[in-house]
């Protein structure tokens, strides 16, 4: 069984670390990972950084920008992480945005993740028709779980076709924006996480974009399996440096 | 596949159905129906078919009807009995048009008895299905085709009944199947009419285009047209460029302005309002003019499409119109866009404050640092103009931005993209939006010269909306040329370049997949020329497609070529082209036409706001 799927029937909230690969240094990357298992975070999102990030805030496009600069490509993280799983148990995600993935080759790219223990791919900008029509074979011959974003405009017929081609969790994007934009949850919000936990769909849902603290991330698990934070890590380590991954942890489980 | 058109009732709008070249025009005779046809035929086409749709009628009326209006089919829709038929068939010879084909309608609910067809087999020459409903012919909704999988019969039939722009994926899904073996036309009426007779031009022409120019992989390809398209196919895609690589964040925004552009665009009040801002607002038409002087010195024959002219001082000016008419329709308050040069900017603001609507520029830092006119013209429009800070801090940082700010205000904000480049359809939107250029250019020749198309059409190209309404109307007129023309920069191996079609490679960018530069790691890379306006790392999926085709030429001409050749139009012409309009110019420094040769050249925008760079580069 994929390590995700096995992550998703435990019973816990899961808390999952979004970081840009490359950041601050290019050879933090396996540290990074190293730190957050031993310090009980659940899942890892490696985020392989794109010069042109659409979907992320300032935070993530600035981190991104500095592990361009320090010469992170996606050669150099596959080979980063090639003996990964000798020490690390936990699901890993790569996350990344589609141009850098096909001209890697779409194939020779799942294939490499396979070969490194890779668990799941989040790629925001390849929609979910053209996966379905093109990729889905190539994904799941590697033994990939793609994640599919949902959004509080997102149709309940578009959520349920997600859903069933889906087979491992539903990534919620908890509001109309970009990621690192918003401070805490309203009616609103707490109204739509409500609304998808209703819809009992097959996928476990975990929720991302703005959650930063004990609060939101309490706020966020209180209907779905888990949340996902990025920007925050990513200023904690930016403020702090790469070795203070216990305090943040363990402000955000409280 | 053949296309019959049904319920022509209006002289002007007859004639404009029939320049879609249809198969079969169908005039109803029948005083009961709405779409009674009781004047004159205009003259058309002799290949297109005039069809009379009689219900029950007096065979001796029928054959009256077939003299008077010279028809060359006759559709039955009533009870006609098979001796009905016989005897019409028998009183051939005396007709005008000796081979008239006979058409025996069926109307068809869940099901259908295909047996009673067989008296008919020998009498008639096509059979066409209908829906069954309250009155005789269409009544605006299909039937279940599933039902023709029983159809018995080797003769080809017509499919007919509520057939619109929407049943587009359903008919090429049936075209797929068993049951289309035979199907030999599609028949339709009301689904494409504004009123009862009235036929929407725009929608018959787009259903035309997305069902006839490529859906040839159907069964039976001897009935289908064969004919390469260059237009967006209904998915989205030119070739194997377009598509919409869209966070999901974007997908309910994007997928609003697709499922309602074609019909917004359609609706006559649009089109209505849209020609008359072009007319009184930006003063089109923008002339065509002959550079006797210019054409002297290359010894061919050179127009230039006067963009320059327009108000704002380019093309850019002609989308933002459509865009914000659209936005309007949609129910949108705030506008959001980006700038280069700072062009595109100041035409969305124009028409911002023309209709009274919240805009934000988004613009690179050091674009703002370097084009403080427009900074100035977009902020006395009232627009908010806000730096992207972010990456390279120029035009693709700013459409990044713009992207953004979209992601964050779904439910209010349009985006007016501002080149025919981003998910679809903004390609193609804009691209119509701009196709108002290669429309009049087609009669404005034909004014001047006789005859509508010329040997040549010209543009520069950086995502290329003006090249993308250049040549619209020429796509598929195989005698037309197409050049497009690039921005080297300082020359395609220095490094500091904007050309794409020679130095990218397919990739993904700002939602769509097309040439795009880029380092092999799949980074998008900062391209370089002086026009401010052909600096951008990709070009828009029509062209790519167009380069791959080999339909349109490549040309790339360096910052000094442009610079020159910007000049050489001044002493000649008397006109201060934009510098990314010299590129396209400078290309009969490096290629040769014929004395004889028509070569029309966009002539995409005025030179006022590149004046501190021909100073400086001069020395002026």
């Amino acid at each position: 069984m994929n390590r995700i799927n096995k992550k998703l029937q435990e019973n816990k909230k899961l808390l999952s670390i979004y970081f840009t690969a490359g950041y601050p240094n290019l050879t933090d990357t396996v540290s990074i990972i190293e730190d957050l298992e031993k310090n009980g975070v659940d899942m890892i999102e490696i985020g392989l950084p794109f010069s042109d990030p659409l979907a992320d805030g300032p935070t993530i496009q600035a981190s991104s920008t500095q592990a361009l600069k320090n010469g992170m490509t996606t050669e150099v993280l596959f080979d980063q992480l090639k003996d990964i799983r000798k020490t690390v148990s936990i699901p890993l995600i790569i996350m990344g945005y589609f141009n850098p993935m096909l001209q890697y080759g779409v194939e020779a790219f799942c294939k490499k993740c396979q070969e490194i223990g890779i668990d799941g791919l989040i790629i925001p900008d390849l929609p979910v028709d053209v996966y379905n029509d093109e990729y889905k074979a190539t994904f799941e011959k590697y033994g990939l779980i793609n994640v599919f974003l949902i959004t509080p405009q997102t149709s309940v017929e578009r959520i349920n076709f997600i859903d069933s081609i889906s087979n491992g969790f539903i990534y919620m994007v908890s509001s109309a924006s970009v990621t690192g934009s918003s401070s805490g949850f309203g009616d609103e919000q707490m109204s739509y996480f409500e609304r998808i936990a209703k819809m009992e769909l097959k996928n476990p849902q975990v929720i991302g974009f703005g959650i930063s603290d004990n609060e939101t991330f309490t706020q966020a698990t209180e209907h779905a399996k888990g949340a996902i934070i990025g920007s925050a890590f990513i200023k904690h380590i930016t403020e702090n440096g790469v070795n203070k991954t216990e305090v943040f942890v363990k402000s955000i489980l409280g | 596949m053949k296309l019959k058109i049904c319920g022509m009732k209006y002289q002007e709008n007859m004639t404009e159905v029939a320049a879609l070249q249809p198969d079969y025009l169908g005039f109803i005779f029948y005083d009961k129906s709405s779409r009674n046809f009781d004047t004159s035929i205009p003259e058309i086409s002799n290949s297109i078919k005039k069809t009379g749709v009689f219900v029950n009628e007096d065979l001796e009326v029928v054959i009256e009807k077939i003299k008077t209006f010279n028809l060359q089919a006759v559709q039955l829709h009533g009870e006609e009995s098979p001796e009905y038929c016989n005897d019409l068939k028998n009183r051939q010879a005396e007709l005008v048009s000796a081979s008239l084909e006979i058409i025996k309608v069926f109307s068809i609910k869940n099901e259908f008895n295909f047996e009673v067809l067989k008296p008919y087999e020998a009498v008639c020459d096509y059979f066409l299905f209908d829906t069954k409903g309250k009155h005789p012919g269409g009544n605006g909704y299909t039937f279940d085709w599933n039902v023709l999988n029983n159809y018995s019969s080797t003769k080809p039939f017509f499919l007919s009944g509520g057939i619109g722009f929407d049943e587009i994926e359903a008919v090429k899904k049936f075209q797929q199947s068993m049951a289309s073996k035979y199907c030999y036309a599609l028949d339709v009426n009301s689904k494409f009419e504004i009123e009862p007779g009235l036929k929407n031009i725009e929608l018959l022409k787009d259903f035309k285009t997305n069902l006839f120019f490529h859906a040839n992989h159907g069964t039976d390809s001897n009935l289908n047209k064969h004919m390469e398209n260059y237009n967006v196919n209904e998915k989205g895609y030119y070739g194997e460029f377009g598509g919409a690589f869209i966070p999901e964040m974007l997908y309910p925004n994007v997928e609003e302005l697709r499922q309602n552009y074609l019909k917004v665009m359609a609706e006559p009040d649009f089109k209505k309002e849209f020609d008359q801002l072009l007319k009184d607002y930006v003063g089109r038409p923008s002339p065509l003019y002959f550079a006797k002087r210019l054409s002297e010195k290359y010894n061919t024959k050179i127009y230039l499409k006067r963009e320059d002219l327009n108000h704002t001082g380019a093309h850019k000016i002609n989308n933002t119109i459509g865009q914000i008419l659209m936005a309007k329709r949609l129910g949108k308050t705030r506008i959001i866009a980006e700038t280069g040069a700072g062009q595109h900017g100041v035409a969305t603001a124009t028409v911002c404050a023309l209709m009274g609507l919240e805009c934000i520029v988004y613009m690179g830092e050091i674009d703002i640092a370097r084009q403080a006119p427009n900074v100035a013209r977009m902020k006395m429009l009232g627009a908010t103009v806000v730096p992207a800070l972010s990456g390279s801090r120029t035009l693709k940082d700013a459409t990044n931005e713009a992207i953004r700010d979209w992601i964050n205000n779904p439910v209010n904000t349009h985006y007016i993209i501002g080149s025919a480049i981003g998910p679809h359809p903004y390609p193609d939107m804009v691209t119509r939006f701009q196709s108002v250029i290669s429309e009049e250019i087609k009669w404005q020749l034909k004014e001047q010269i006789g005859r509508e198309n010329p040997d040549y059409v010209v543009a520069c190209i950086g995502g290329g909306s003006n090249a993308a309404g250049t040549y619209y109307h020429y796509l598929h007129e195989p005698d037309v040329k197409i050049i497009a023309v690039e921005a080297a920069g300082l020359g395609v191996d220095s490094g500091e370049s904007a050309a794409t079609s020679v130095l990218g490679h397919e990739g993904v960018i700002h939602g769509c997949k097309t040439l795009l530069m880029q380092t092999k790691d799949g980074q998008i890379t900062e391209p370089y020329s002086i026009s401010a306006g052909l600096d951008y790392p990709g070009v828009g999926p029509m062209h790519a497609n167009l380069c791959k085709t080999g339909r349109a030429e490549f040309m790339s001409i360096t910052d000094d070529q442009a610079m020159t050749a910007g000049l050489d139009l001044c002493k000649l012409e008397g006109i201060i082209p934009a510098i990314e309009s010299s590129h396209a110019l400078a290309i009969f420094e490096e290629k040769t036409f014929k004395p004889d040769d028509v070569v029309v050249v966009s002539l995409s925008g005025r030179g006022d706001k590149d004046l501190q760079n021909y100073i400086e580069y001069f020395k002026i």
